[in-house]
């Protein structure tokens, strides 16, 4: 049997580091009174675990910009962005996955075979992944500047994993570019590929070969090279993504371009919502057997896609929530 | 009003922002208008005139928002046990919370008695 010292203990690690060193103390000696009072209490574990995971939510800049144990409202607004920038990077990984797999359908689809509904979907994904890029270049050209300018020693480590992720993507994505299954095709692409060249969609592919793999492997066999860049580019993205945040978390940014960010953030969470509805769309009416059929993988890529989008609305709303309390 | 109470905005916001944590906001001020107390001795006081016992995570949810919003202020701890007070915004707001209840709680009272005879 614990001791209410060591019960206590246990509850409190519900609780982020920061939250702890704030409240740790006092709420250590109020759960051991409680402990002696109620020994078994099913509601206060419950509730000590939801207020702990909370906790843990603000401290990752998805709740509660507002709280007397976090750091002063502008770092409050850099976590937030540098988790919006990890879910949205997650949303666009996603997004390009599925966006490139059926790319590659619609090179071969026949002109006139394409299922209206299918073709509806495609145009409105293609759409929203052109506009998607054009914000990421619009939010990472100022963020990018001002980091250079005001470069320190804490950044160094994050920027060297940035440029050596983004160089490995650059290096393989081009590498495997030349295994585009689309290369060939004249069916549709001929209305898509005006609007999107043939050679972005297949970086867009050989970027996203680690979601393709599932159908590729069973029609061309996979090499030693080919594994390698399967397991290397989700984690060469992983660790770009995590860098990328972490300077924005770490980056001295101003007010201003802080409030810039925040509300672009909101324009590419509107693009990421239109991608979703297409893409929803798309896998709800694109189930019948066909090229650009939608399987089981682009169900759970959409859901998990939503889930991204959904962070990404939150920490974005807790950025504005953050960035109100700057200026008031 | 002291001035550092003035300078934060939502302190005059009063109660209205606080949402699901109105309801403990209202019982943690009505208990400091007392007197300091620390977390124990809060829930205790509450359960005592209100019936209600407030659970742990909750408690400090709720003093996390009242602190930062200027409403309460957490003193020196005593034996890891830290007592908090009643700012002169806390008691602003508290006041204009309690007298909107009571507005309410009069409306319906009569309305009860003038229609259904009971009361």
């Amino acid at each position: 049997m614990r001791t209410p010292q060591e019960r206590a203990a246990r509850l409190l690690r519900w609780y982020p580091e920061a939250w702890r060193n704030r409240y740790g103390d006092e709420f250590a000696e109020f759960l051991i009174a409680d402990i002696e009072e109620r020994p078994q209490s099913a509601e206060r574990a419950l509730d000590v675990a939801r207020a702990g995971l909370l906790a843990r939510l603000a401290v990752a800049g998805l709740a509660e910009p507002h709280v007397a144990w976090q750091p002063d409202p502008s770092r409050r607004v850099q976590v937030s962005l540098g988790t919006l920038c990890g879910a949205l990077t997650a949303c666009l990984a996603l997004a390009t996955a599925m966006w490139s797999q059926l790319a590659i359908a619609w090179e071969w689809t026949p002109p006139g075979f394409a299922a209206p509904p299918t073709m509806r979907a495609t145009v409105v994904m293609s759409a929203a992944v052109l506009a998607f890029l054009v914000l990421v270049v619009l939010a990472v050209a100022p963020v990018g500047y001002a980091i250079v300018r005001n470069c320190h020693v804490r950044m160094l480590g994050p920027l060297l994993v940035l440029a050596a992720a983004v160089g490995l993507l650059a290096f393989g994505g081009h590498h495997f570019l030349y295994q585009w299954p689309g290369s060939g095709g004249h069916g549709e692409g001929g209305t898509l590929v005006p609007v999107i060249p043939a050679g972005m969609q297949a970086f867009a592919w050989s970027l996203t070969y680690w979601f393709s793999v599932h159908w590729f492997w069973l029609t061309t066999g996979c090499g030693g090279w080919e594994i390698a860049w399967i397991v290397a580019s989700p984690l060469a993205l992983v660790a770009a993504t995590a860098a990328a945040a972490t300077l924005v978390r770490r980056a001295d940014l101003p007010p201003w371009l802080l409030a810039y960010e925040t509300r672009l953030a909101a324009v590419a969470c509107a693009v990421m919502g239109v991608f979703l509805g297409g893409c929803g769309y798309w896998v709800y009416v694109g189930r019948p057997p066909g090229l650009a059929h939608a399987g089981q993988i682009d169900v759970a890529a959409a859901t998990l896609l939503a889930l991204a989008l959904a962070a990404a609305y939150q920490a974005q709303r807790t950025a504005l929530h953050g960035l109100h309390l700057v200026h008031s | 009003m002291p001035k550092r109470d003035a300078a934060r905005p939502d302190a005059d916001a009063g109660l209205a922002g606080f949402g699901r944590y109105a309801g403990p906001a209202t019982l943690i001020l009505s208990s400091l208008a007392d007197g300091p107390k620390h977390g124990y001795a809060l829930t205790k006081d509450v359960e005592e005139f209100a019936g209600v016992r407030l659970a742990p995570g909750t408690l400090y949810e709720a003093l996390a928002r009242l602190e930062s919003q200027g409403m309460i202020e957490a003193l020196e701890a005593e034996d890891r046990r830290r007592p908090y007070r009643l700012t002169a915004a806390g008691a602003t707001a508290l006041h204009a919370h309690l007298d909107a209840q009571r507005r309410a709680t009069e409306t319906g009272l009569r309305r009860l008695k003038a229609n259904w005879g009971t009361v």
